[in-house]
């Protein structure tokens, strides 16, 4: 067999040749066999493949064997690594201030940075740490590589090496080389990242690196409708997530002065709404998204519960939308009580939006009078349970413990309306502004020692997390004047956490222990208290944030004092608090915890708070499918001799639970269960035990492999009794799967055994 | 029995309750076309070599015809024969499911073919593609087997039935449909349209349903008339798969002719081989080619998926949930 090399010459497929560019890799992964990766790679070849193909291949070829051997990730890793080397060598890169030249000359990198990496070309070149890619697994840098490094916007070929996106990124908020050097480092050794917006556009020429902007609800009539559809698309070109309410737009059937005609209701302009935001696509890396709030007692609430569903009128369907309800007490209150519920038109109550608490239990029950329909309380909270277990959508999130419990709230007329587009952001916004959070997320996993948290390394990464969070407020690129008048009043930050599951395994501590949820709650205090510190330190070099006079600090009030909780560090606190005091806070938010999909991946950990799903799963993305194995677990079944083909192919059929495996002990498997194994009422327990130290709030997602009504309403409602201010999704399983293609059959007669755990529908024992 | 003749009409006492419990769980399986966004694929396709391209082109041309023949041989031979009021609530959903594929294909063809002449080529390629119009072929052989049988009086009936079951349970859906699936499931662990592939395994999860289904029918004759599955009966499903897998072979031969990195015709036959032979052992019967899947892409479909909204849509939901609000349940 012949390929073709990039000169143009054939040559004939070498087997040897192929195993030296792997045995390059393999000095400390002594389990990968580069003969294997070898053959395996020829026996997908075709005779007159190009030498890339055949790179390209191998590279395929070693992430295939990842379900066998978790180290052929690092593996099929390192040839991306060095495969995307040579495409940018062979533009002529060798050195990073060179690249930010070339990248500079090709339009893609701003005049600021690149001045700046001019000018200290030497220290930024000798600042590469040439082993920092080893550190990267495959799915991760495959994702680096496919959509974060700067590409030549005609040849399409990537123009950065990974540790040059990351120190270009660091570039893009340093004011020193220093600064720069040392932010590098720490994102390098995969220990923080910031959110995807800042890893795409710092240091470019559009740098726009917030993730997530909250636009109220537009004005009851048609120009602001449409003022708004252009807002999110502009938001979204820009790689925004948003979060919109449409509460005040009034419902169908409501009169419309202007031409005494009927209103059709909200369905429709979220219809266009649903359009424009599939429009955008986001420089090609992602497409757009965006998450509606509703309030439940708008006269739509039935219809708007529907848009996601499959079935039904088309015109009336909103495929790209995300759907959540923002939900006052009062509604609570009544669907525990088997209450009436009013809906109401906005038009006839327009100041209930921006009231909470009593003030609008007050206001609402005087509303009720004028209410266009009446339902039961638990019938409306049914369909919100039924919306969640088909479509996952439709959030639940508080509207009153959102307000009773954030700083930002502390003067009147500031009213939080809606969350964002993955329920962890929650700032106060108005028609004039639009709230702006940027985040960052801490790898908790790169934050252990032998037996427990590296306290001091976790506190130096949370203040240099929170200087650059905040950095990126100045130098940021805000798409709409609303977002621009909002930003440097409050200056927010979202400091998040990923990798809490890492650490519960490397500590061996199962997710719903009293342990571990104490030690959540403490690292959780350890980032906020931390946080707070730097912001006052920020606050005394730069001033507090304008809007500082209106929050809650300003009073004397710290978030955990809004729970009435005792933090444990007292002296820290109540040195904390003098320095506030005196000079105030220069961010009025400083903690969330974001959902950390794609960041979670480039750091090769667990996603933020979350248990992990399964043992053994695919991730698929727009860069293709990847098997994802807990490798923790192999390093487990390893040291006890069971990491075999039989076990393996059990966990594979039973979809990654290892609860079947009968010579794992008690403890183990107890430790390894997925998030269906876990009971629900801990993630909530303990997402309810740390967030008197989250400001802002976390993306909780639930997780019911066969949701019924009865079981999420219950759910829901402890939910709210614990004072969550919001959840995410409602994650639950397909009723029948694809046949596995890969596992052993089951013969005919063990399928009538089989059917015998279930009885009542065993065709055999009737 | 089963493929006693007539028409019965009585769902209680309920004779083959698991066939009702697939009936409702199909049902929670419900999708429409309109959920699968096909638009990105077009930048995709662009992308692909020439290669890759012709390997598409007559994956598509396959996919335009081959559920209309399946809803055919349903309507025209299973549906009069199985004689249990809650095995045909289940093939009339089957049916359903049939007609969504051919609208989902359509759309595709729709979508992927702009070019209108192209697109009646396509829909003709079970007369004018050979490798695809000898699948067409082997199909039909299998349909006209039994399509005069108004009645499945003697043995010699039902095992025609029987044959034309296995047939299309582990043939046509269980082997060809199988070989298409990976054609499109290799495109996707490429992340390479990913509109297919979405509608794809939505098709496909249906299909093993499908074919669940009909080895449930099998095994229930079985018990029922056991005295028909003899040695005869093997030989012939054996010879059956065997041809299959000849016709799915020189249709691998078209679609990777050109050479596709990834994807050997070798790694191909060898796959369609291990299929067979798993199809062999739902019957009960002795794999013949003892060949090992190649396809490491082949094992993702098994597991569970998770995807980032933002990259796409999720799969992974049901339909038809039930139950009432309750704040003391068990979560």
């Amino acid at each position: 067999m012949q390929v073709r090399k990039r000169n143009g010459d054939t040559e004939p497929v070498d087997v040897n040749k192929i195993v030296r560019a792997v045995e390059r890799w393999v000095a400390d992964l002594d389990e990968v066999d580069p003969l294997r990766v070898a053959t395996r790679t020829i026996s997908g070849l075709y005779d007159g493949a190009t030498t890339a193909e055949l790179d390209r291949l191998s590279i395929q070829t070693a992430a295939e064997l990842i379900g066998e051997e978790p180290q052929y990730s690092r593996l099929a890793a390192r040839l991306l690594a060095s495969y995307v080397d040579k495409e940018v060598r062979g533009q002529g890169v060798a050195s990073f201030s060179q690249c930010v030249r070339y990248a500079h000359g090709l339009g893609l990198i701003g005049d600021d940075v690149a001045a700046f990496v001019a000018r200290n070309a030497r220290k930024l070149d000798d600042a590469v740490d040439p082993a920092g890619d080893l550190r990267f697994e495959y799915f991760g840098l495959r994702t680096v590589a496919d959509r974060y490094l700067l590409r030549h916007p005609e040849i399409r070929l990537v123009v950065e090496t990974p540790q040059y996106w990351l120190l270009r990124v660091a570039c893009g908020l340093s004011r020193t080389p220093a600064e720069a050097i040392g932010f590098y480092r720490l994102m390098s050794s995969l220990a923080y990242l910031p959110s995807s917006p800042t890893l795409f556009n710092s240091g470019t020429r559009h740098t726009q690196m917030s993730s997530c902007f909250l636009v109220d609800s537009p004005r009851d009539e048609l120009d602001s409708i449409y003022e708004r559809y252009h807002q999110v698309a502009r938001l979204s070109k820009f790689s925004g997530g948003i979060g919109i309410s449409w509460t005040r737009v009034r419902g169908r059937g409501a009169l419309i002065r202007g031409t005494n005609g009927k209103s059709n209701g909200i369905v429709p302009f979220l219809k266009t709404l649903d359009a424009g935001v599939a429009a955008v696509n986001q420089g090609g890396r992602r497409k757009g998204a965006a998450c509606v709030y509703l309030e439940p007692w708008h006269p739509d609430i039935e219809e708007f519960l529907e848009l996601r569903d499959n079935t039904g009128e088309e015109s009336r369907r909103t495929h790209n939308l995300n759907l959540a309800n923002w939900i006052p007490d009062e509604f609570m209150r009544r669907v525990e009580a088997d209450g009436d519920w009013s809906l109401v038109d906005p038009s006839d109550a327009p100041d209930l939006p921006d009231l909470w608490g009593e003030d609008f239990d007050e206001a609402y029950r005087v509303a009720e009078k004028k209410a266009v329909k009446t339902v039961k309380a638990r019938d409306l909270y049914g369909r919100m349970m039924r919306t969640l277990a088909q479509t996952g959508n439709g959030w639940i999130t508080f509207k009153d413990a959102s307000n009773r419990l954030s700083n930002q709230t502390g003067a009147p007329g500031n009213t939080i309306h809606l969350s964002n587009l993955c329920t962890e952001i929650l700032e106060v916004n108005s028609d004039a502004e639009t709230a702006v959070c940027n985040l960052g997320s801490i790898n908790l996993g790169a934050h252990l020692t032998a037996d427990g948290i590296d306290w001091d390394k976790l506190r130096q990464t949370v203040a240099t997390a929170v200087v650059f969070l905040d950095r990126v407020i100045d130098l940021n690129y805000y798409p709409s004047a609303q977002a621009a008048a909002s930003n440097p009043r409050w200056r927010p930050v979202g400091l998040g956490l990923m990798g809490l599951q890492d650490a519960f395994f490397a500590l061996r501590l199962p997710f719903d222990s009293v342990p571990a949820r104490e030690l959540s709650t403490r690292v959780q205090e350890e980032i906020l208290l931390t946080a707070l510190e730097t912001s006052a330190g920020l606050a005394e070099e730069h001033g507090a944030h304008p809007a500082y006079g209106e929050t809650r600090a300003a009073g004397g009030e710290l978030h955990p004092d809004l729970w009435g909780v005792e933090p444990t560090q007292r002296d820290r606190w109540a040195a904390v608090r003098e320095r506030i005091a005196a000079n105030g806070l220069r961010n009025s938010l400083l903690v969330a915890v974001a959902p950390t999909a794609t960041i979670a991946s480039i750091a090769g950990c667990y996603e933020c708070i979350e248990p992990q799903v399964s043992n053994l799963f695919k991730r698929e993305t727009m860069s293709g499918e990847f098997l994802q194995i807990n490798t923790y677990l192999v390093r487990e079944l390893k040291a006890r001799g069971l990491w075999t083909a039989p076990i393996r192919e059990q966990i594979k059929r039973a979809e990654g639970s290892v609860q079947g495996i009968a010579d794992l002990p008690g403890d183990v498997r107890e430790l390894f269960r997925t998030a269906w194994e876990l009971p629900q009422r801990a993630l909530i327990d303990l997402a309810a035990a740390r967030a008197p130290y989250v400001d802002q709030s976390q993306s909780l997602n639930l997780f019911m492999s066969a949701p019924t009504i009865g079981k999420l309403s219950s759910m829901y409602l402890h939910a709210w009794k614990s004072g969550l201010k919001t959840t995410y999704y409602l994650r639950s399983r397909p009723a029948t799967r694809i046949q596995q293609a890969t596992v052993a059959v089951v013969a005919p007669t063990d399928a009538v055994a089989c059917s015998l755990e279930n009885p009542e529908s065993c065709e055999a024992c009737q | 029995m089963l493929l006693d003749p007539g028409m019965d009409l009585t769902l209680r006492p309920m004779r083959y309750p698991r066939f009702f419990e697939r009936f409702k769980d199909a049902i929670k399986n419900t999708w429409t076309v309109e959920e699968v966004d096909l638009h990105s694929d077009l930048a995709d396709l662009a992308r692909l070599s020439p290669a890759e391209q012709h390997l598409v082109s007559r994956l598509v041309a396959f996919f335009a015809t081959g559920d209309t023949i399946v809803a055919n041989n349903l309507v025209l031979n299973l549906y009069q024969h199985v004689n249990s009021p809650e095995g045909r609530l289940y093939l009339s959903r089957q049916l359903f499911e049939e007609a969504v594929h051919v609208q989902f294909y359509l759309n595709l063809l729709d979508t992927y073919v702009p070019d209108e002449r192209q697109r009646f080529d396509a829909f003709a390629a079970v007369e004018n593609i050979p490798s695809i119009a000898r699948k067409a072929e082997f199909c039909f052989k299998w349909i006209d087997s039994v399509f005069e049988l108004r009645e499945l009086k003697t043995r010699e009936d039902r095992r025609a039935f029987l044959l034309n079951l296995i047939c299309f349970a582990a043939c046509i859906e269980g082997l060809f449909f199988y070989g298409a699936f990976a054609y499109v499931y290799f495109l996707r662990s490429r992340g390479l349209l990913h509109g297919l592939a979405s509608g794809t395994n939505w098709v496909f999860r249906d299909e093993s349903m499908h074919m669940a289904f009909a080895f449930d029918v099998v095994e229930t004759v079985r018990r029922e008339e056991p005295d028909l599955f003899d040695e005869r009966m093997r030989r012939e499903v054996i010879d059956m798969l065997a041809e299959a897998v000849e016709c799915e072979v020189q249709f691998a031969e078209d679609l990777l002719g050109q050479g596709v990195s990834g994807m050997s015709l070798a790694d191909m036959r060898e796959y369609l081989q291990h299929v067979a032979d798993r199809r062999l052992a739902m019957l009960g019967i002795q794999p013949i080619y003892e060949s090992k899947n190649p396809f490491a892409f082949m094992e993702l479909q098994d597991v569970q998926e998770l995807s980032n909204f933002f990259e796409r849509r999720v799969s992974a939901y049901q339909v038809g949930v039930t139950g009432t609000v309750s704040f003391d349940d068990d979560f």
